[in-house]
């Protein structure tokens, strides 16, 4: 397996000379094609910088990230943008939905804003939300739905313009439990059938679960890694759960 | 510990709540200008020969009327800020703060804020109001000399108005917060925007529309019934039947539709035919054709010299009841393309997905859908007012150019006596006799006179004497060396006559037609001294008679300038007749013609008109003039007792130029302020409209950028977002205010004519208009930056 995502050495710091913050210190991983890779770590670990700079939304101050070939910390701000259209597809934990579009609208614009043909975003935002399974709710608005098909529009809104690399930030964050669960397994039958590369940051044990590789954040360093490998979900579960009891997590990140 | 909240908020609102301040400053300031020239201790050096008390108190009801549209402005200010600020409030709440207490800090921030802003208004009105004070005195006809002066009752009622409107705002809105429920505050911002549920205030204009359309079609029966005639030209039949069917068809169909829904929706209810939609949209194109002969009226009742009545049902003349049915049938047009405009987009969408799946198209219909469809009606109201802000910036310089127009040929003397023989029934009470006590009373008060000329008017027939019939009233005579004598007297050059010859006068007010009419039809005249012919401009046309007035003290007009008698612009061998002002007093009753004959023949005529007209080496003083007047009245009444009599007519030009520069000044003051609050209203709540959402916007804007959209692609968005939003009512009042203003003016195109000029009036209007583009320019660009800074932030 080759690596789509590859982190070399890379740190962000905040504020000045006086009142120095280090969110990140020094940081190296790399994700391989097709892998479902989770980020865990207490609030204040460096988690969510940590996506802000893979996804191009910040900057990093020391190191590269490579996706595919390309150095993103080498892009320029124009070409920035250009490059997350094309290459990154995002799942955020408020949905980020456009409430004056419909669900099939919101889907949609992932494409229009890309310029794909017109008889083209017919078709793949169908075939995108007939996977995610909400098909059926295309002419809705966002506020005429639940949290949990809001979070699958979202989705199918991420997947629906093909990207390398889908980033999801707490995509359970917002959501109930059983809707939870079912986004969950949506997220992984996309990620075993369609060979989708996901990476996502959580502090929910069980979210983290569903990931085949597990990365602790702690104070901006990698503490430790946990592989899934051929355990069992329940399995893997308690392993989570156990670094994060060792790691001093607490019993807040537990569910 | 409140009172530094309360100050730290204020603060930081300054930042916030620019455009708010910026409005209330500007109608503090604009209150205080127009109201200063009101005050008591305003006393401006505008000579002895004006009274300026005349002005204050229509002028401060006026100002005080006009403002109070601010109320609704304050209010929605104050809406805006209490939505914007709710999550802070609920915090608070949440904190343990009283709502009461949340509320009243609220108000005693707002309050803060307004009256900071009207203090600064107050200085800026000091400045302002030099200003008005220009304006003032170049109608007067004085220079301006800057004098800084504040006037403490202005600023008392200042001080008092706004605080007023600012209390009552500001005590709704801790009504208003008293009552909310912390869990609405808490989540007011996460909320939806409200399900595409229309009130139904379209049909209820619908139906407002269809006792207009009623009335326009009984309007329709009475013009055909009373003014109809099968003769007319074709144009004329249009116009009359246009005006009756088209509002007729456009009834029927409302009341067609209405049964029909009635009878047939319940069987089929998704029959389009019976969608409300459907019967708008056909409305609104029927109301445009209807629009369409309604604007046609006032053309073709001018070219075609057709009178149509004013009132509805009676027989008045003059176009104005028309000029309520086009309002009327664009105020509907305005209503229904705000109502119908989101649904357009939504329906472009759905037709044109090429178009609609191009770049970030989707987003931008979306955007404006969503608004759209939750502020038609305010997008409605501000496009009215919007219009109605233009019509009165565009209708003051030409009723006010008419009004000192017509002043200039009006006013051309300073003691004007005139009389009128239409109550008299017997030639023995026809005036004689030389208004001697007017001498005496001059000479008492030292008033010297410059030229002075006491002249009779002539039956040039002695039967017509008994021709009492409005439209029959015979045209008077004047004696050529009486005509003379008042050319010299405004500085013309005097005319000459052949021994049978007779020329005319004519009224600035008469049109071209009506004179060729005229002349064509006399070119004799049959008079108890014989027969008269026509003179006609001579061969040469002599150097004396390029008269233009050399009275230095000669109230001037427009008339003054290009030629103004056939001797000057017309062919040898055309009918000799002159269109100088001398004054409107110098033509009969409901004529606007005099003769002119020779003194021999005048002799043996019946004079029933005695004149008698002063000009004075000094202008006569305001209180002179008034004792003037009323010495004469005391004489000679306008009402003769017992009903039989001459009426005789006393009008100094002191008393004629206060009563109507006053008048003059009041309007154009007023209409401007209106004119000004309105637009300035119109243009903050635009503002608003998009500022009030920002932080919607930028969530927007912000799920954009982070899927991967380009700033400079976001900045257009913005800027095509923006153009739409101001583009949008702008673009439609100014379209109905052209028909609205271009119907205006066509309706008073004689008097633009005689009184303005064409040029000078397009000048006028062009200019007013380049103000309002700078204006609604300024409005654009701030709302354009600060809704970037927004958005970017």
């Amino acid at each position: 397996m080759k690596p789509v995502l590859q982190l070399d050495h890379i740190q962000k710091y905040y504020g000045n000379e006086d009142t120095l913050t280090q969110a990140i210190r020094d940081i190296s991983f790399s994700v391989e094609e097709g892998e479902f890779l989770g980020i865990m770590g207490a609030s204040g670990s460096g988690k969510t910088t940590l996506l802000n700079c893979i996804s191009t939304i910040d900057t990093v101050s020391a190191g590269h990230i490579y996706l595919g070939s390309t150095d993103v910390t080498d892009l320029k701000p124009k070409q920035l943008a250009r490059f997350r259209r094309e290459n990154l597809g995002f799942i955020f934990q408020d949905f980020n939905l456009l409430d004056t579009l419909t669900l099939g609208e919101n889907i949609s614009l992932a494409l229009t804003i890309n310029n794909v043909p017109v008889h083209e975003i017919g078709p793949r935002v169908q075939e995108a939300a007939a996977r995610l399974n909400i098909a059926d709710l295309m002419d809705k608005y966002p506020y005429q739905v639940s949290g949990g098909q809001k979070q699958r529009c979202a989705c199918a809104r991420a997947l629906v313009g093909n990207p390398k690399l889908l980033l999801a930030d707490e995509p359970t964050g917002a959501l109930d439990s059983h809707a939870s669960q079912m986004l969950l397994s949506t997220l992984l039958g996309i990620n075993e059938t369609l060979h989708a590369t996901i990476l996502m940051v959580t502090h929910d044990a069980f979210c983290a679960s569903y990931a085949s590789r597990i990365l602790f954040l702690k104070d901006g360093r990698i503490l430790t890694e946990l592989i899934k490998g051929s355990d069992s979900r329940r399995i893997f579960y308690e392993k989570i759960l156990s670094v994060l009891t060792m790691s001093g997590g607490g019993q807040t990140n537990v569910c | 510990m409140y009172a530094k909240l309360i100050l730290r908020n204020v603060k930081r609102s300054a930042k916030d709540y620019l455009i708010y301040i910026v409005t209330l400053t500007i109608c503090a300031t604009l209150f205080y200008a127009f109201l200063s020239i009101t005050s008591r201790y305003y006393k401006p050096d505008v000579g002895a020969e004006y009274d300026f008390t005349v002005l204050g108190d229509s002028m401060k009801l006026a100002v005080v009327s006009i403002t109070l549209l601010l109320l609704f402005l304050i209010r929605y200010v104050n809406n805006y800020m209490l939505r914007h600020r709710q999550k802070e409030f609920a915090v608070q709440a949440v904190l343990g703060m009283e709502q009461r207490t949340i509320a009243w800090l609220f108000f005693a921030e707002t309050f803060a804020l307004g009256a900071v802003c009207v203090l600064a208004g107050i200085f800026l009105g000091v400045l302002c109001s030099q200003l008005i004070t220009a304006m003032l005195l170049s109608e007067y006809g004085l220079t301006f000399r800057l004098s800084f002066m504040l006037f403490p009752d202005t600023v008392v009622l200042t001080v008092c108005f706004f605080t007023l409107s600012l209390l009552a705002a500001g005590l709704s809105n801790v009504h208003t917060l008293r009552r909310i429920k912390v869990i609405d505050m808490l989540y007011a911002d996460r909320q939806n925007d409200p399900q595409l549920i229309k009130s139904r205030y379209m049909q209820a204009m619908t139906a407002l529309h269809g006792i207009v359309l009623f009335i326009m079609v009984l309007a329709g029966i009475s013009k055909l019934r009373f003014y109809f005639d099968p003769r007319f030209p074709l144009p004329v039949h249009i116009m009359f039947w246009g005006n009756l069917l088209a509002p007729a068809l456009s009834l029927a169909l409302l009341l067609l539709w209405l049964v029909g829904k009635a009878v047939f929706s319940r069987k089929n209810r998704q029959n389009f035919l019976w969608d409300f939609r459907t019967l708008l949209l056909v409305k609104m194109c029927l109301s445009l054709i209807n629009a369409c002969f309604s604007a046609s009226v006032p053309r073709i009742c001018a070219r075609y010299q057709i009178s149509f009545g004013s009132s509805v049902l009676g027989s008045d003349t003059g176009p104005n009841t028309y000029l309520m049915f086009l309002l009327a049938d664009l105020i509907y047009l305005v209503f229904g393309v705000f109502y119908l405009a989101g649904e357009a987009i939504c329906l472009w969408k759905e037709k044109r997905p090429a178009h609609t799946y191009r770049g970030q198209n989707l987003f931008f219909f979306g955007q404006i859908t969503s608004r759209l469809t939750t502020t038609a009606r305010t997008m409605t109201l501000i496009c009215l007012t919007f219009m109605l802000s233009i019509f009165l910036f565009l209708a003051a310089p030409a009723l006010t150019g008419w009004a000192t127009g017509y002043l200039a040929i009006r006013a051309l003397y300073d003691v004007q006596i005139s009389t009128a023989y239409n109550n008299v029934y017997e030639e023995e009470d026809l005036p004689t006799g030389g208004y001697g006590s007017v001498s005496a009373f001059l000479e008492e008060h030292g008033i010297e006179p410059a030229a002075d000329c006491t002249f009779h008017l002539y039956l040039p027939r002695r039967e017509e004497f008994r021709n009492r019939i409005k439209w029959d009233f015979p045209v008077v005579a004047i004696a050529l060396s009486d005509y003379n004598a008042l050319r010299k007297m405004l500085g013309y050059t005097p005319i000459s006559l052949g021994e049978k010859e007779f020329a005319t006068q004519w009224q600035t007010i008469a049109t071209e037609e009506e004179r060729e009419r005229f002349l064509a039809a006399h070119k004799t005249l049959e008079t108890d001294a014989g027969v008269l012919t026509m003179a006609s401009v001579p061969e040469h046309a002599p150097a004396v008679m390029e008269s233009a007035p050399t009275n230095s003290r000669t109230f001037t007009g427009k008339d003054s300038t290009g030629p103004s008698s056939q001797a000057e612009g017309g062919r040898p061998g055309d009918p000799l007749y002159y269109t100088e002002a001398l004054g409107e007093t110098l033509y009969n009753r409901y004529t606007d013609v005099i003769y002119i004959f020779p003194d021999s023949v005048c002799g043996r005529l019946l004079p029933v008109m005695q004149n008698r007209y002063l000009q004075t080496k000094e202008p006569i003083a305001y209180d002179d003039a008034l004792l003037l007047q009323e010495m004469f009245l005391e004489e000679y009444p306008e009402e003769p007792a017992g009903g039989e009599g001459t009426s005789y007519y006393l009008r100094t030009r002191t008393e004629q130029l206060n009563g109507t520069k006053a008048t003059i000044f009041t309007t154009h003051a007023m209409m401007t302020y209106c004119g000004v609050i309105l637009m300035v209203i119109c243009l903050t709540i635009l503002s608003l409209q998009q500022l009030l959402d920002a932080s919607q916007y930028r969530y927007r804007f912000g799920v954009l950028r982070k899927m991967g959209v380009e700033e400079d692609a976001i900045g257009k968005l913005i800027l095509k977002q923006l153009r739409i939003w101001f583009g949008l009512p702008v673009s439609v009042a100014v379209l109905m205010s052209s028909v609205l203003v271009f119907y205006f003016f066509t309706t008073i195109r004689d008097q633009i004519v005689a009184y303005i000029g064409p040029g000078a009036l397009a000048a006028q209007v062009a200019v007013t208009a380049l103000i309002l583009s700078i204006l609604l320019l300024c409005y654009f660009l701030s709302t354009w930056i600060l809704f970037k800074k927004t958005v970017g932030d």
